[in-house]
């Protein structure tokens, strides 16, 4: 059974969909979600395969040497993180708190983590808790994941899930894959786009899970006003405040930051390469940044001249593009450049043995004299 | 030796404004009847094709046919330091690596000389085929330049109709579409130049607009150009220029359905 995830040296960049990995921790409250429509894998093995909707009809199959393969140092894995190789997008939400079964009105907070960076998924999360529970949290010491310490953002997140009886939260993280596929489809989508979509699903997903959400409250991408405004119409009965900043401002915002920059961390320390790379590509990439010297030096170590670089990369980034055209190959796409600008000429015409120099003066006057006509 | 003389620069700055986007490096042919030239653009899908005739020139002298290699680009740069009234001769040995360029101002008190560096060029010569074409359109220059400019903003291709009525122009895309109609005969602007149509069938093909528009950067060299099609065959656009000859654009039709 295991063999079937064994690299083979040398398929390295093989796509194949590693059929054996089922999650192991996760059930049904793990929803494979949106994206995956966008590109559906030609001609597939059975849907149990990735982050499927049901609980997998069979016991999930025995991890192979490479699942089971330690990962540099140590690291808080949340279970809500899938193990399996990130391919498609994927949401999940915790089950409704107990404070909010019955209706208790909500404050929501909304952020992101991951949104810069050229490689990895960008997660979105959303924490919420009864209004009146507000300052209880701020008392747990939420803040601005980014002024966290990486140990400090763990601790809290355990936090969060050991109070699960009145705070809530759900994450939905965007594949790499599906980033780069939203920005480079032909009626494309930008990033800002993707944020607000992500955000309105979040939150409408949370309504739909029977949290009577009452006020909301969102970083900031783009204008606020206009954000705002836009929000303000898909959700008319709720008190929305758009802010920049608000990841320091409103402790619902900061858990939301904590909830959504552990599981980009979880998700990128654990990282799986579809593509059976473990032997020869490390998890070095720092940050992900396209500023940080780590993520630099991996970007440059680990370009391929023909395959370019797996599906950890946003291939929509600058960063990415300009490396791609440094130092892989360029591709020609004939059948395009027919198609786009017309047949090759020489199709037409006659080749003439006679080259340049050496042209007798009656063969090049005799092919004008013709087309003199008009 | 080649020497040849032209009244007046700006002819030889034009023709090579007209195609300097659509060809990097390429052969000038000498012979004693003129100077020629024939170019593919990288992708191969445009055909440029100049003839300067040996009757055109105030001085002409070619003893034997040698070919003069050189990158366009260099050679504009040169052109630039010669001034549009400025007489300009070009010099070069059968078996020399440079061409010399001298330009003397109106009244000759200015005499500038400037020697540009030879390349081999590997060319593939076509043959042209004699062809008599379906429909001709003959119509204003700075016409035919808008149209290919106004219906960039839609599409990519443009379809082009000739019936006996005129010439339609007509691009779709993702944002809509938009259609130029010329009547033949009628005056399309303000110097009374006419459109005509001579046409032994209605055509219907489809190019792309980039090509076209690189072509219209001939415009300043003539008042006319003229559209040659018949279906399946390389469309041809020529523009004369006075009497010393022409530039003549070969551009192959799009294959696959027309949008």
């Amino acid at each position: 059974m295991s063999d079937s995830t064994v690299v083979r040296p040398h398929a390295l960049f093989r796509s194949s969909q590693c059929t054996s990995k089922m999650p192991q921790t996760r059930s049904a409250s793990l929803r494979s979600a949106t994206a995956r429509s966008s590109t559906p894998p030609p001609d597939d093995s059975p849907p149990s395969q990735v982050n499927s909707l049901s609980p997998s009809p069979s016991p999930p199959p025995a991890l192979s040497p490479l699942d089971t393969e330690p990962l540099p140092g140590s690291y808080f894995h949340p279970s809500h993180v899938p193990i399996t190789p990130c391919t498609a997008s994927w949401t999940h939400h915790t089950p409704v708190p107990a404070a909010l079964a019955n209706g208790e009105k909500a404050c929501l907070g909304v952020d992101e983590a991951g949104r810069g960076p050229v490689l990895g998924p960008m997660v979105y999360a959303c924490a919420y808790m009864p209004l009146d529970k507000k300052d209880e949290l701020a008392a747990l010491g939420m803040d601005d994941s980014k002024v966290l310490k990486e140990e400090q953002r763990d601790e809290l997140f355990k936090l969060m899930e050991s109070h699960g009886d009145w705070i809530g939260w759900g994450v939905h993280a965007c594949s790499p894959q599906d980033i780069s596929g939203c920005m480079l489809r032909r009626a494309k989508h930008s990033l800002n786009a993707l944020a607000h979509d992500t955000t309105i699903e979040l939150i409408r997903e949370t309504i739909a899970r029977g949290i009577n959400v009452a006020e909301v409250y969102v970083d900031t991408v783009g204008p606020p006003a206009s954000y705002a405004a836009k929000l303000q119409t898909f959700f008319p009965g709720i008190r929305i405040t758009v802010a920049k900043k608000a990841d320091s401002l409103y402790p619902c915002v900061s858990a939301a930051s904590i909830a959504a920059k552990v599981s980009r961390d979880a998700a990128l320390k654990g990282w799986k390469w579809v593509e059976g790379v473990e032997k020869v590509f490390t998890r070095r990439f720092g940050s992900g940044y396209p500023s940080d010297p780590n993520t630099v030096k991996w970007l440059n170590e680990h370009v391929d001249p023909v395959f370019g670089y797996p599906r950890l990369m946003r291939f929509s980034w600058s960063t990415c593009v300009k490396i791609l055209e440094d130092k892989a190959v360029g591709v020609v796409w004939p059948a395009d450049e027919e198609e786009e600008e017309g047949a090759d000429i020489r199709g037409y015409f006659a080749k003439k043995d006679t080259p340049a120099p050496s042209i007798p003066r009656d063969t090049l006057l005799s092919s004008f004299k013709h087309l003199s006509r008009v | 030796m080649l020497e040849a003389r032209l009244a007046k620069a700006s002819i030889l700055k034009k023709l090579l404004d007209a195609i300097k986007e659509l060809v990097t490096d390429a052969n000038f042919d000498c012979t004693d009847s003129g100077i020629s030239l024939q170019a593919m653009d990288n992708s191969h899908v445009a055909l440029v094709s100049l003839l300067l005739r040996a009757s055109g020139f105030d001085h002409f002298r070619c003893d034997r046919n040698h070919a003069l290699g050189i990158s366009l680009a260099s050679l504009g740069k040169v052109l630039k330091c010669a001034g549009n009234d400025d007489t300009l001769t070009i010099k070069s040995e059968e078996d020399g690596d440079i061409l010399q360029l001298v330009f003397e101002s109106p009244n000759v008190d200015r005499v500038s000389e400037y020697d540009l560096k030879l390349m081999d060029i590997d060319s593939e010569h076509l043959g042209i085929p004699d062809t008599a074409y379906d429909a001709v359109v003959k119509m204003p220059s700075g016409e035919f330049q808008r149209i290919c400019r106004d219906l960039s903003v839609l599409s990519e291709s443009v379809a082009i109709d000739v019936d006996k009525e005129g010439v339609k122009f007509s691009a779709v895309g993702e944002i809509g579409s938009g259609a130029i109609k010329i009547k033949q005969g009628a005056a399309v602007d303000d110097d009374g130049a006419v459109t005509t149509v001579e046409m032994s069938q209605p055509v219907s093909l489809t190019f792309s607009l980039k090509y076209l528009n690189n072509f219209a950067k001939a415009t300043p060299l003539s008042d006319t150009v003229s559209l040659n099609m018949s279906a399946d065959v390389p469309l041809l656009v020529e523009y004369k220029c006075s009497e010393i000859g022409y530039i003549r654009y070969y551009l192959a039709p799009k294959i696959g359905d027309d949008n």
